[in-house]
């Protein structure tokens, strides 16, 4: 269910993603709204990391259909990118305003040079370049980064307490836990 | 968490890994081929994206007239109203004759193009900044659209199509890293290949490999060659906006800003049809020119 309803908000946040610029004055970059679902599942604690990893691909591989781009480029970089986001959520509790857009930030510029270089391999004609708009993408996903992590936390939240009313109520993610997909 | 319960995740977390992989080196080994689940999830997005798109335009069209009415405020009532009232009719006016102006001369190249042509809708771009695709969708002439189709605007070149799924269709932008096109400078006769420039600021691509005819000079134009099979000869590319110091070996290398403004692309052509066959006589007796129009799609 949870996995389900994470997916549809992921679609819509691509679908987003891919027509917001028509709102923009001028031509600039968008935020990466994928990987901000990305970066939810992977520092939630009520996500196991294989159910997480199968959101991951699957909305990577939504971002490769919806921006035309190889795919696999996007999922691969999703699935890698989700694993950063649980090993950084063993360190660091991810909470509050600022430590949400700085890690939002950081993944972006992380999976920017991921996409450019995974992008290498299956198109080397492209070669490296193409990272001078990361920067620009990587605050914008920074500063949205708190919003949407917000409202996908609520989603979890309201999942939660309608599966308490159902008396299907689950705890955290414990070290015993492990489910593939809620 | 058991042991079992430890396998399990790690082999699905492998699993995600080694599909990704595997979606990888399919689209490397056949780019622009699509699996029937993949068409399937695009019948489904590509609605979506065509009316968040329309959404989004229509927003953003509000928007714009809601800063033109701020600056009458000051104004009295009587006279508030009346200019607003006009100042929407002149909008509207305005955008009616603007889109009036862009289809009829996207009416007018069709006319020129000496082949046929089909027109798109632009529904969305640039979804990954790494990546610069637009996808149009064409009410007509499913199952025409091929990979490979060159697609133009009145101002010239905009790419060429790269995946096709029923009447949507994803264009390789002339800024993508992954476009190359044979161009030609008429002023200098010089010839190269024009790749994108992914992630730069704006929208810029440069020419490789350009054969020294003369100095190239910032403004100079940039027009298709013909040779490679793909584009039509002469048509427009864009401009020199920067020429790179001159290097040792033969080569010499331009950034060309495209003619196209792609930030604002909402009508495109398709060339669905190579234009006619040229003279076989006049091979005979002239040196080997371009290719004038389109031989092979994939």
């Amino acid at each position: 269910m949870r996995s389900i309803v994470t997916i549809a908000v992921s679609y819509l946040l691509l679908i987003l993603q891919s027509t917001v610029l028509e709102l923009a004055p001028v031509r600039m970059a968008a935020p990466s709204l994928g990987l901000l679902v990305v970066l939810h599942v992977g520092l939630s604690e009520k996500w196991s990391v294989s159910s997480a990893a199968v959101v991951s691909f699957i909305t990577g591989y939504l971002l490769d259909l919806v921006s035309g781009a190889p795919q696999g480029v996007h999922s691969l970089v999703f699935v890698l990118m989700v694993l950063f986001a649980r090993a950084l959520s063993a360190r660091v509790t991810v909470a509050g305003l600022i430590l949400p857009a700085a890690v939002a930030f950081v993944a972006s510029l992380l999976a920017a040079v991921m996409i450019v270089v995974v992008r290498a391999q299956v198109a080397p004609d492209g070669g490296y370049g193409g990272l001078r708009q990361a920067p620009l993408e990587a605050l914008l996903t920074g500063f949205c980064g708190p919003i949407v992590l917000g409202i996908l936390r609520r989603i979890d939240g309201r999942i939660d307490a309608t599966r308490s009313r159902v008396g299907l109520a689950r705890g955290p993610r414990t070290a015993g836990d492990g489910m593939t997909l809620r | 968490m058991t042991g079992s319960k430890r396998v399990r995740e790690s082999v699905i977390v492998a699993a995600t890994l080694l599909l990704a992989v595997i979606a990888l080196r399919m689209s490397a080994r056949a780019p622009g081929e699509l699996s029937t689940l993949d068409r399937g999830i695009l019948r489904v997005v590509s609605p979506a994206q065509a009316v968040m798109s329309t959404v989004a335009r229509a927003i953003a069209g509000v928007a714009g007239r809601y800063v033109e009415l701020v600056h009458v405020r000051g104004e009295n009532d009587e006279l508030r109203r009346e200019n607003s009232r006009l100042r929407a009719e002149l909008l509207e006016t305005r955008r009616l004759a603007a889109e009036s102006g862009r289809y009829q001369r996207l009416l007018g190249l069709k006319d020129l193009t000496p082949a046929e042509t089909l027109a798109a809708r632009v529904i969305s771009i640039d979804a990954s900044p790494y990546f610069r695709v637009a996808r149009v969708e064409i009410d007509r002439g499913e199952g025409t659209v091929r990979r490979g189709m060159p697609v133009l605007t009145p101002e010239g070149v905009v790419g060429r199509v790269n995946r096709v799924a029923g009447r949507t269709s994803d264009i390789m932008l002339l800024v993508d890293p992954r476009s190359a096109i044979d161009v030609f400078i008429p002023r200098t006769g010089g010839r190269g290949i024009l790749r994108g420039k992914s992630g730069e600021n704006g929208y810029r691509c440069s020419i490789e490999y350009l054969v020294h005819g003369a100095e190239v000079r910032e403004g100079d134009k940039v027009v298709t060659s013909g040779l490679g099979g793909s584009f039509p000869r002469d048509l427009a590319i864009g401009k020199v906006s920067k020429v790179g110091a001159a290097t040792v070996n033969m080569y010499q290398e331009v950034e060309v800003t495209p003619d196209v403004d792609f930030a604002r692309l909402s009508e495109v052509l398709v060339v669905a049809a190579p234009p006619p066959a040229p003279d076989p006589e006049a091979g005979a007796h002239h040196p080997p020119a371009p290719t004038r129009g389109l031989s092979v799609y994939r």
